[in-house]
């Protein structure tokens, strides 16, 4: 409307500052409802109404990793330290595997295009389609024949596969936004191909690597179902372990499992933001460059 | 000695031809342009010659080596894109040295190369910035110094000047032409305008739809334009066209009369009465006609409209029902105003005759 002043764009009021804060502490509360329910002392976890002032205890964080099963006996070793270990050792191989082949291929797709690129990119798309309840009973029964069963190889790799889909169509789109002046001025600089790619082309799509990364690894770090029927008992992964926890004879210990929780939330967190700079580039990627 | 050598190039995108049996040759340390519309075949042209691309016929030799076939790397070719096609992620030192890198030279030597390179071009103050903090022209210069740096015998430059405005663009030209003076470097200059082709070639080629149309010198191309397409392209404002009929006997009919005695008469004596004709004619050889002068080609014109451009005015003119554009000095042009009705005459010696159908230069 020509008669209404323009806003100064880069500046929302106070009021629109206000209702983005709100919105954010809804959507932020769960997660300090479990941070403070993991240093709740049991009679503090339960009492209604609840309370946000408490003496802060440690206690829950302890028996995650040391506690006894049976009220009365010696604490014992939980396995959970394990569990934390495979965790971050299944996720991180996995995407860092689904990314190095992943961006390999997706260079693949968007500088040196096939004869009917497109149904290939489809195809590697539609094995994303599938809810993965469908395909777990042949990949279950596969895993018993091959052996892979309950082993870091076996979950991992099925991980990787999981993760390659999204990682080829990020990683695709990304190359396809480069200007491919850049690569052949490389080449007149003197560049071999392999180089073109990792001094001129991999540099330039840090932010989309980051990006793909953070949402591989939650995609990865949050999986539930794959690893309860295919980690054995050396391999389980948290959300699996974090699930056995729920159960037990004397109900269910809330601070118990909302310290795991935390705990769990953390690697998360400092991943983000250990990447966060390239994070806000990557997911906005396309709308402002040029 | 022709240092490259073009011959037959052809190359197509699926069904759509970009090179049409492209051929010419560029002189050792000549600076020769590729003139032509967008779509014309330049870069198709330049990037063949680099090696970017793959012919689909066709040879290129330079410096006496067919380079059919020899990779991008190896042909010690620079090339300055349009976009500049800085690396994003590198300062503009890592810019300028990254060719070097590519050699493996000592960083030591390197270091002082790069150094040379950005005070030629005046970029030592903005070493350390990334391409996006640079302005445009200091863009253009870390592109130039990229290209110059590893001292390339051959230099491609693909509409370099299309991307800054004016005031640079008239700065960068005379710096091309220092550089091509100073280095004696062999350069092939694309662009669509024909004032950067006169005012920086030595010869033009100019192009159209894949096809070499001309070569030779700016006055060359300027005094005899093969066709009608060169008449207009070159020169600006753009040469006059107003349809003519051969009137047998070497005369020509025209909405001025009838004329004889042009510099086309012989060759349009084999020509049929009636052909479809057009004549070309310079608006800078057209002047005023003193009064009681005479001259073989006079006609009697009212201005239509004035376009003032500094020193100099373009009158918009109207004979009868042609149309046609006179340039005149700005002092000379104060005495005359729209709707004014007055003598000129046209340089008849310096008009050129083309074929109506096919535009070819008769002569």
């Amino acid at each position: 409307m020509a008669w209404r002043k323009r806003r100064e764009i880069g500046k929302a009021g106070w009021g629109w500052t206000g209702f983005a804060g709100i919105i954010s502490f809804i959507y932020f509360f769960p997660v300090l409802w479990i941070i403070l329910t993991a240093f709740k002392s049991n009679a503090d976890v339960l009492s209604v109404p609840p309370k946000f002032l408490f003496t802060p205890t440690l206690e829950n964080f302890v028996s995650v990793f040391r506690r006894s099963y049976i009220p009365g006996q010696a604490a014992v070793d939980t396995g959970f330290d394990l569990f934390f270990f495979n965790s971050i050792y299944i996720a991180g191989t996995s995407v860092a595997l689904a990314l190095v082949i992943g961006t390999l291929a997706a260079y693949g797709f968007s500088r040196y295009p096939l004869r009917g690129n497109d149904t290939y990119m489809f195809i590697i798309l539609t094995t994303r389609m599938l809810p993965p309840i469908i395909v777990i009973i042949p990949i279950f029964l596969m895993f018993r024949l091959a052996g892979l069963s309950g082993t870091y190889t076996g979950i991992i790799a099925l991980y990787t596969a999981f993760n390659l889909p999204f990682t080829i169509w990020m990683m695709k789109s990304f190359f396809d936004e480069l200007a491919p002046d850049i690569e052949d001025a490389g080449r007149l600089d003197g560049s071999s191909e392999r180089r073109v790619f990792f001094k001129i082309c991999l540099p330039q799509v840090r932010a989309g690597l980051a990006a793909t990364a953070v949402f591989g690894l939650i995609l990865t770090w949050n999986e539930f179902l794959f690893a309860l029927l295919l980690t054995g008992i050396d391999t389980r992964t948290i959300p699996v372990a974090m699930a056995q926890t729920i159960g037990g004879d004397i109900g269910v210990r809330w601070g118990l499992l909302a310290a795991i929780e935390t705990l769990f939330l953390i690697p998360v967190i400092v991943v983000v933001f250990a990447l966060q700079k390239h994070l806000l580039r990557g997911v906005t990627f396309g709308t402002i460059k040029r | 000695m022709s240092a490259l050598i073009l011959q037959d190039l052809v190359k197509s995108y699926g069904s759509v031809p970009a090179l049409n049996g492209v051929s010419f040759e560029v002189g050792q340390g000549e600076f020769f342009c590729l003139l032509g519309p967008s779509a014309a075949g330049k870069t198709t042209t330049l990037r063949a010659v680099a090696g970017l691309e793959k012919l689909d016929s066709g040879t290129i030799t330079f410096a006496g080596r067919d380079q059919t076939g020899l990779p991008v790397q190896g042909r010690d070719i620079a090339m300055i894109f349009q976009s500049f096609a800085l690396y994003p992620h590198m300062s503009a030192y890592d810019n300028l040295a990254y060719p070097l890198r590519e050699q493996k030279l000592p960083r030591a030597q390197i270091r002082q190369r790069v150094g040379e390179i950005a005070e030629m071009l005046r970029l030592s103050h903005v070493l350390a910035r990334k391409p996006d903090t640079l302005s445009g022209g200091e863009q253009q210069r870390v592109a130039i110094g990229r290209a110059l740096i590893r001292r390339p015998r051959l230099l491609l430059l693909d509409e370099p000047l299309t991307n800054l405005d004016a005031k640079l663009r008239h700065e960068t030209r005379a710096e091309f032409k220092r550089l091509h003076r100073e280095l004696d470097m062999t350069l092939l200059y694309a662009t669509p305008d024909q004032l950067e082709a006169l005012t920086m070639g030595n010869r033009i080629a100019v192009l159209r739809a894949g096809k070499v149309v001309q070569v030779g010198t700016p006055d060359e191309l300027y005094d005899g334009p093969v066709d009608r397409f060169v008449g207009a392209l070159i020169g600006a404002p753009a040469m006059n066209l107003v349809t003519a009929t051969s009137a047998g006997a070497g005369a020509l009919e025209t909405g001025f009369g009838r004329l004889d005695n042009g510099p086309w008469s012989q060759a349009l004596g084999g020509f049929g009465r009636g052909e479809s004709l057009l004549l070309g004619f310079r608006p800078h050889d057209i002047s005023p006609l003193e009064p009681g002068a005479a001259a073989p080609l006079t006609v009697q014109a009212k201005i239509h409209l004035t376009e003032p451009l500094g020193d100099i005015t373009v009158l918009d003119l109207r004979a009868g029902d042609t149309t046609f554009k006179m340039v005149l000095p700005e002092e000379k042009a104060v005495a005359y105003a729209v709707g004014d009705e007055f003598d000129v005459s046209i340089a008849l010696e310096r008009t050129h005759l083309f074929a109506a159908a096919t535009g070819t230069a008769i002569r």
